[in-house]
């Protein structure tokens, strides 16, 4: 066959199938928000859940969700940014760190329902944590690890080893290096890596649901002690999450609208994932531009 | 040597791992002036080069004596971040920060506590002004460093590097990314900067080492081969292998 003809056969094949993922994606997309969005109110986002009656709302679970991934965040972000920079400035190429490697490769194809066991027998049973937010958090935490240091030493690794060399040059020691020259440049995509896998966290169920448990007692958003047990800001309350609640629903769910609540239910997880990653874009966009001005 | 010795490389070894790159070099670089370092690729000229102030550390073992003011500085109980701030280097790419132009050029004073503005203004324009590119850049000097131009770029570099006051500059092929109106810009900044720093750099480019150099040191396969005033290699070189690569034998 001619060149040219190969080429075009190849565009068109690449191009087909390309066009099949696209459209299976957007199809899903759209369905999910077609049958969610008309169930989605304000009354749906503001009210509480019902257990037997129709017309339940899912305030209390979007905030659980929201609150679990601030809380998973801030005890995953300074752990995996410090194993990156331990891996990407530090490290040295032998078979101790190439055993850490893969052993990060493993965890991050850990099924998140063995996640979830694992939780359950370590934080909520053995740690006597119970059903709570924090055993939640810890859960997510050991999920979201290996992805986010990956994410955050591929940021590090970006940075042009002459930035490091120029540094050095000038008399700085590697950790002044580190904190100085290297953490900044690659603040942008430490962040965008961060809020990435913040929306993924964010869908999480299996590995939540026997950690963060699957009920949401009445919780009172006066109350800004975090000690208190009716306290919105208690971490050692049982919390379910939107995703859980979707999953718990459909499954057990004794409400006659179930599927309507499910179904506007997923439309505002979809929703929220997609503004995290807008907002990831923008705050990428906003400091590189802060950067190179 | 009707010059004093600013630093002086005695039996220089450097081996990557097992295998060895550079042989027994030695040499007295004279104060004040420019040495350079020539050879074809592989000749060890930018191992011995970044040797001297310690660049090697992590990718290589150097054995042998660096003296600096009658201290060996190849010792491994030596402040190697002192001895930076005192041998400065200049790389091959132009290497700005992501700041300001004025922070670019005060960046190792910062580190080292300096607070004081007028100090600091102070040492932004004698900085520039040493570099040539006061006069380009005065009215800029909030603005990214990254807008400026490659040969600016790499004089903001060179200005960096003398901010801290170092005595010795070493450059590694300061102006093989640059086009020739630029080179001549830094080589013409090199020969005022001899007055107050001894400046060593490693070039590939012949005509560079002839015009800007006082003494030249010619390299091979790890070897020095012959190290004398730049006039002497170039018009009279006593060994055949230095003739041959003037001449373009090889290389």
């Amino acid at each position: 066959m001619h060149p040219e003809k190969v080429d075009k056969l190849a565009t068109g094949i690449i191009l087909t199938l390309a066009g099949i993922v696209g459209l299976v994606i957007l199809s899903l997309l759209a369905y999910i928000l077609a049958t969610g969005i008309p169930h989605v109110s304000w009354d749906f986002l503001t009210s509480s859940a019902e257990s037997f009656r129709a017309g339940g709302g899912i305030r209390d679970q979007l905030f659980n969700s929201l609150y679990l991934v601030v809380l998973t965040m801030i005890v995953s972000v300074p752990l995996a940014l410090c194993a990156a920079i331990y891996l990407s400035e530090y490290a040295p190429d032998n078979r101790w760190t190439g055993l850490l490697r893969l052993a990060i490769e493993v965890l991050s194809s850990l099924p998140s329902v063995v996640v979830g066991l694992f939780g359950y027998l370590v934080f909520v049973l053995q740690f006597g944590m119970d059903f709570s937010l924090l055993a939640g958090a810890l859960a997510l935490t050991i999920l979201n690890l290996p992805i986010l240091t990956r994410s955050c030493e591929d940021a590090l690794r970006q940075v042009p080893y002459l930035q490091r060399q120029a540094g050095l040059g000038l008399g700085m020691s590697k950790w002044r290096v580190t904190t100085k020259i290297v953490l900044p440049a690659a603040l942008p995509g430490i962040i965008t890596g961060a809020i990435l896998s913040a929306g993924r966290i964010f869908g999480e169920a299996a590995a939540l649901i026997y950690t963060a448990g699957q009920s949401s007692p009445a919780i009172d958003y006066g109350d800004w002690n975090p000690f208190s047990p009716a306290s919105f800001l208690n971490p050692m309350r049982p919390a379910e999450t939107l995703a859980v609640h979707i999953w718990k629903v459909n499954s057990e769910g004794l409400v006659p609208d179930a599927r309507a609540v499910s179904n506007g239910s997923a439309a505002v997880l979809i929703i929220t994932i997609l503004l995290f990653n807008l907002v990831a874009r923008y705050l990428g966009y906003l400091i590189k531009k802060k950067l190179t001005k | 040597m009707q010059n004093s010795v600013a630093l002086e490389a005695k039996q220089l070894a450097v081996f990557y791992g097992e295998k060895q790159v550079v042989y027994d070099v030695s040499l007295k670089f004279p104060a004040n002036q420019i040495t350079a370092l020539i050879g074809a690729s592989g000749s060890g000229k930018s191992t011995v080069l970044r040797s001297l102030n310690r660049m090697n550390d992590d990718v290589a073992t150097v054995k042998g004596e660096i003296n600096f003011h009658g201290l060996n500085i190849n010792e491994p109980k030596v402040n190697v971040y002192r001895v930076r701030q005192q041998i400065g280097m200049v790389f091959q790419q132009p290497t700005p920060f992501p700041l300001s132009i004025y922070e670019n050029v005060i960046y190792g004073l910062r580190l080292a506590g300096e607070k004081n503005k007028e100090v600091l203004d102070q040492r932004v324009e004698e900085s520039l002004r040493q570099a040539a590119l006061w006069d380009e850049v005065k009215d800029q000097l909030k603005e990214s460093a990254l807008a400026l131009s490659g040969g600016q770029q790499q004089r903001l570099c060179i200005a960096r590097t003398l901010a801290v006051r170092p005595e010795i500059i070493l450059m590694d092929e300061p102006t093989s990314a640059l086009d020739p109106v630029s080179t001549s810009q830094i080589e013409d900044t090199l020969v005022q900067l001899k007055e107050k720093f001894t400046i060593i750099m490693v070039t590939h480019n012949m005509q560079q080492a002839s015009r800007s150099a006082d003494w030249t040191a010619f390299m091979h396969q790890g070897h020095l081969v012959e190290f004398d005033k730049t006039a002497n290699i170039f018009m009279n070189p006593q060994e055949q292998k230095t003739a041959d690569y003037l001449s373009g034998k090889f290389g």
